[in-house]
């Protein structure tokens, strides 16, 4: 029985150097399914992310973005995906919201969003135009259309970054530690768009170190130690029953 | 002092002002066109790719103006190959040799200015362009010279105005352009300080004039880069 994954990676390994940050993961994403990654730094949990939209290239493993699964060939030291073109596909499909934020400096807010819809996707400037104010208003930047990025505080860098990936449509929207780089009291207002977007359905991986949005807005929590899926199910589960010893240091460190 | 004589000579001083208005605006234009590839080849191109451009920048860095310019208009001209081929018409023109040596010489510089603004380019907006699906030829022309030439703009600033003064070295090969009208006037009347004082002049109105569109053109491309407290220290 196959099930419509929006996302999935089998047997995910990556090595840097003699390092091996991922030994082996494998995850589905449901559709609608918002999975937090937790692990303490170093578990391999932001290479997971990057593996996932090929950012950084699995050494060997299986990864599909809605039923498309990447194509790689083997070199001698590793393997690489064998059409730069599907990557940028599939890349197109999985947007990206970065610790940095990562705006196009030398671009406006609008310019931002707009960027990738009208030269990736190619789709009408128009169209792009209306759906990136849409989204610029929902995560509540609708007055800083023509602002630089420069001109913005973290969370509201954070926002804009967050509606230039949901104008792409994505399938799956990838967190890598979104609120990380953000003074604590802006933390908040980012996490309020990305909890109103849970609630949409949308299908997001969010690497975090935020228990309580792990714990009260995804469906799913995994938990990363060197490189290995430790604890995979709902918050519930492994908030309250962890299988490992593990996790329960993790999360009492963090408290 | 007596003015009197460059109101008389103003028209030379004109054809002067005009050959050097065009000799300067077409070696920006040409070295800038040949300038942006090959700093992308010099940033992003195999060792195999960047040698020869290696090579041509350190030589044009490494040696006069003046010295290139001679090479170029006196030097090939030694060559009877050089005298017999099709390209000896171009080559036996003053203007040509002095056009081709700025020309070259500004590309040199300008591919060094233009690589430290592309290797500056933030890793992280690149990062970001990568994971949004962009091919490498549309992250280059949306992404990184966009950015690269808004980070170049004050060296290149800088460039322009060598170029303008370097051009005076263009009288050196008998072309009238300010220097070499300033250099007519001054053994025709005897009067150096009149002459060169006026050339000194219209140098300076022709900076004036980069430097207040390079102004205008930082106020549109860099002024909202900037943090707003950074323009009231101005």
């Amino acid at each position: 029985m196959t099930i419509d994954y929006a996302l999935s990676v089998e047997g995910v390994h990556k090595s840097f150097g003699r390092n091996e940050v991922l030994k082996g993961i494998d995850l589905s994403a449901s559709r609608g399914e918002v999975i937090s990654v937790l692990g303490s730094s170093g578990s391999g949990k932001s290479t997971l992310l990057r593996c996932i939209n090929l950012l950084d290239i699995p050494d060997r493993g299986i990864i599909r973005v809605g039923g498309e699964q990447v194509q790689m060939k083997t070199l001698r030291h590793g393997s690489v995906p064998a059409d730069m073109r599907q990557v940028e596909r599939i890349r197109s499909k999985l947007a990206m919201v970065f610790q940095q934020f990562n705006l196009w400096s030398h671009m406006t807010i609008l310019e931002n969003v707009m960027e990738a819809p009208v030269h990736v996707l190619k789709r009408d400037r128009g169209e792009v135009r209306k759906m990136a104010i849409h989204y610029l208003d929902k995560v509540g930047i609708g007055d800083k259309l023509h602002v630089y990025p420069i001109h913005l505080s973290g969370g509201q860098q954070q926002r804009a970054a967050i509606a230039r990936a949901l104008c792409m449509e994505p399938e799956v929207i990838l967190f890598d530690e979104p609120t990380s780089a953000l003074d604590p009291e802006l933390v908040g207002e980012v996490l309020q768009v990305m909890r109103d977007l849970a609630l949409e359905g949308r299908t997001m991986i969010v690497v975090t170190h935020e228990l309580g949005f792990a714990r009260e807005v995804s469906s799913r929590v995994i938990f990363l130690e060197k490189g290995l899926i430790m604890e995979d199910g709902t918050p519930e589960d492994v908030f309250e029953r962890p299988v490992t010893d593990r996790f329960r240091n993790f999360v009492a460190a963090m408290m | 002092m007596d003015f009197s004589i460059i109101q008389e000579s103003w028209p030379i001083y004109f054809d002067g002002l005009v050959t050097t208005v065009w000799l300067t605006v077409a070696a920006l234009v040409i070295g800038l066109l040949l300038a942006v590839p090959l700093a992308v080849v010099r940033v992003q191109g195999g060792a195999l790719a960047q040698a020869p451009i290696r090579a041509f920048v350190y030589f044009f860095r490494g040696t006069p103006l003046l010295i290139q310019m001679f090479l170029i208009y006196y030097g090939l001209g030694q060559f009877q190959w050089m005298q017999q081929s099709v390209l000896w018409s171009l080559f036996s023109e003053a203007w040509f040799c002095a056009l081709l040596a700025f020309a070259l010489n500004t590309c040199a510089y300008s591919v060094e200015i233009i690589r430290g603004a592309i290797v500056a380019t933030s890793p992280g907006e690149i990062e970001a362009a990568r994971a949004c699906g962009m091919s490498r030829m549309l992250m280059l022309w949306r992404i990184i010279l966009p950015s690269a030439f808004r980070r170049a703009l004050p060296a290149y600033s800088n460039e322009m105005i060598f170029m303008l003064h370097g051009t005076a070295l263009a009288s050196t090969v008998t072309i009238v352009d300010i220097t070499g009208a300033a250099r007519i006037i001054q053994s025709r009347y005897y009067s150096p300080w009149e002459a060169f004082l006026t050339a000194a002049l219209l140098y300076m109105c022709l900076t004036f004039t980069i430097v207040f569109f390079v102004r205008r053109l930082e106020k549109h491309w860099q002024g909202h880069l900037l943090p707003a407290r950074v323009s009231d220290f101005e």
